[in-house]
């Protein structure tokens, strides 16, 4: 796309891009780190994610500020509208995935306080699958292609299947011994926080479509989280 | 407490969801062309104006936007060596058929200009001149059509004690307004506007786009302007014209959020080179 005759405006447009590149990348790394320090039940590092998680706060409080800003002074319109409107709505789901993580490393300094569970061991592969779709979901929207994201949606329901998985397995566990009931609530809230960060990839990809196209993706996408019937 | 279940409404009204209900075709450009002398201004023209709607006309200057305002009322048809070719339909009939009377297609199609110009008379005459040119009234019936129309360009409670009073001493938004007020005084079934606001200031401005909404429940309104923000404020149809081509039409929310042709996006996104 050619240049805005107005050249400050096309470097605030580019500003607003890079700092939603930088809270996907901090969100993206969060993650990873959340499920390191639960893996090596390492509360010192956990206290550590929760506390990086202020730095993705930080950054979506700019992109609203910069949103704001170019909605009241450049009043875009068309493809820089939806550009600014796809920013603050990718900002909010970023967040949200921080916050998922975060919780995901504080949980884990309650899991500490346990012994371990085997349960636990399916969890790393569910969050690699939600940290590869915010990965692949935050790539298509960096190269705004719409395709791409749409991939992405339509593997969420993969991510879905794993977490109903591993809900069944952590639900036997539970049922065989009664004494990791504590430890297993933990470990389902966490299965379910990384089942929530899939749903935001699936928002990011969506947004990145409604962008590209102006218009929502067709058709509802396949949802395999069976554990509420 | 009662025992009622509690339901949940899943659909969303029709109405609510945005469908614009179709309007019927009040004036209609068919394969229009103009020319100055050896210069074509426009070409092939083809457009619907909604009845009781606002349709503004936007495009960078000279790209003929002002110039096909001025066709639908025939004010080209004073000055030699201008000529519009193809056809302008007022339901359904040609007005540019030299045989369809200029005073009837006048009174039917209204215009307001950039620049205010009140005669010099007060503001009372400025109003029931021109109506006197097209009915014989009664000092009474004249006194209560200069009232409605008065009103009707929302000038009414800031002129009725000074009716007698000179046009020229009115604010240059006033002298808009009285520009409106005698346009709307002739009942005419469409209103042109061309670049009404361009020389008021924001508030005036304001209250000229408030009349439009009001304004369109009675006539139908179709603007040109430069001012995409102002098309966008409050225009129901927008037409994007370049290089005496008309580019793209459609409702207004469609060509801001989701314009379908390249050069539309470029205008109305300032990246026009």
């Amino acid at each position: 796309m050619t240049d805005h005759i107005v050249k400050s405006y096309d470097s605030e447009l580019k500003r607003l891009d890079g700092e939603i590149q930088r809270m996907g990348q901090i969100a993206v790394a969060q993650l990873d780190a959340a499920i390191d320090v639960l893996q090596r039940r390492d509360s010192q590092a956990a206290m550590r994610v929760v506390a990086n998680d202020d730095a993705i706060d930080a950054l979506e409080h700019e992109v609203s500020h910069d949103v704001l800003r170019l909605l009241a002074l450049r009043q875009p319109m068309a493809r820089d509208l939806r550009e600014v409107y796809a920013a603050l709505r990718i900002s909010a789901d970023i967040e949200r995935i921080g916050d998922y993580a975060a919780n995901v490393a504080k949980r884990s300094m309650v899991l500490n306080q346990s012994a371990p569970v085997s349960a636990a061991r399916g969890l790393p592969a569910l969050a690699k699958l939600a940290n590869t779709l915010v990965a692949e979901a935050l790539e298509a929207y960096r190269l705004r292609d719409a395709d791409k994201a749409m991939a992405v949606r339509g593997r969420d329901a993969e991510l879905d299947a794993e977490y109903t998985g591993l809900f069944r397995e952590l639900l036997t566990y539970m049922a065989e011994d009664p004494r990791q009931i504590t430890a297993c609530t933990h470990l389902l809230f966490i299965a379910k926080n990384i089942e929530r960060i899939g749903d935001h990839a699936t928002n990011i990809a969506e947004n990145t479509w409604f962008l590209v196209h102006g218009e929502q993706p067709a058709g509802e996408r396949e949802k395999r989280d069976t554990t509420a019937g | 407490m009662t025992d009622a279940p509690i339901t949940f409404a899943t659909a969303v009204p029709q109405a609510a969801a945005g469908a614009a209900e179709p309007s019927r075709v009040k004036l209609a450009a068919r394969n229009l062309a103009f020319h100055y002398g050896d210069f074509t201004a426009l070409k092939d023209i083809s457009f619907d104006v909604p009845e009781n709607k606002v349709t503004a006309l936007i495009g960078p200057s000279g790209c003929g936007k002002s110039t096909l305002l001025r066709i639908f009322n025939r004010i080209y048809s004073i000055y030699p060596g201008q000529r519009a070719t193809g056809e302008v339909l007022l339901d359904g009939e040609n007005v540019l058929d030299p045989k369809y009377p200029l005073n009837r297609l006048r009174s039917k199609i209204g215009m307001v200009f950039q620049k205010p110009v009140p005669f010099p008379m007060s503001i009372f005459d400025n109003i029931a001149y021109g109506i006197g040119h097209y009915e014989k009234l009664s000092k009474a019936d004249m006194a209560d059509r200069v009232e409605e129309a008065l009103r009707q360009a929302a000038l009414w409670d800031e002129v009725k004690d000074k009716l007698k009073q000179s046009a020229l001493g009115l604010s240059g938004g006033q002298q808009q307004r009285l520009c409106i007020a005698r346009a709307v005084a002739l009942k005419p079934q469409v209103i042109l506007f061309d670049e009404p606001t361009s020389a008021l200031d924001p508030i005036a401005t304001g209250k000229i786009e408030q009349l439009f909404a009001e304004l369109k429940q009675q006539f139908t309104i179709l603007i040109v302007t430069h001012n995409m923000q102002q098309a966008a404020r409050c225009s129901d149809f927008t037409a994007f014209m370049y290089l005496g081509e008309l580019i793209e039409h459609g409702p207004t929310t469609t060509i801001f959020t989701k314009p379908t042709k390249q050069q539309t996006e470029d205008y109305i996104t300032g990246r026009f080179g």
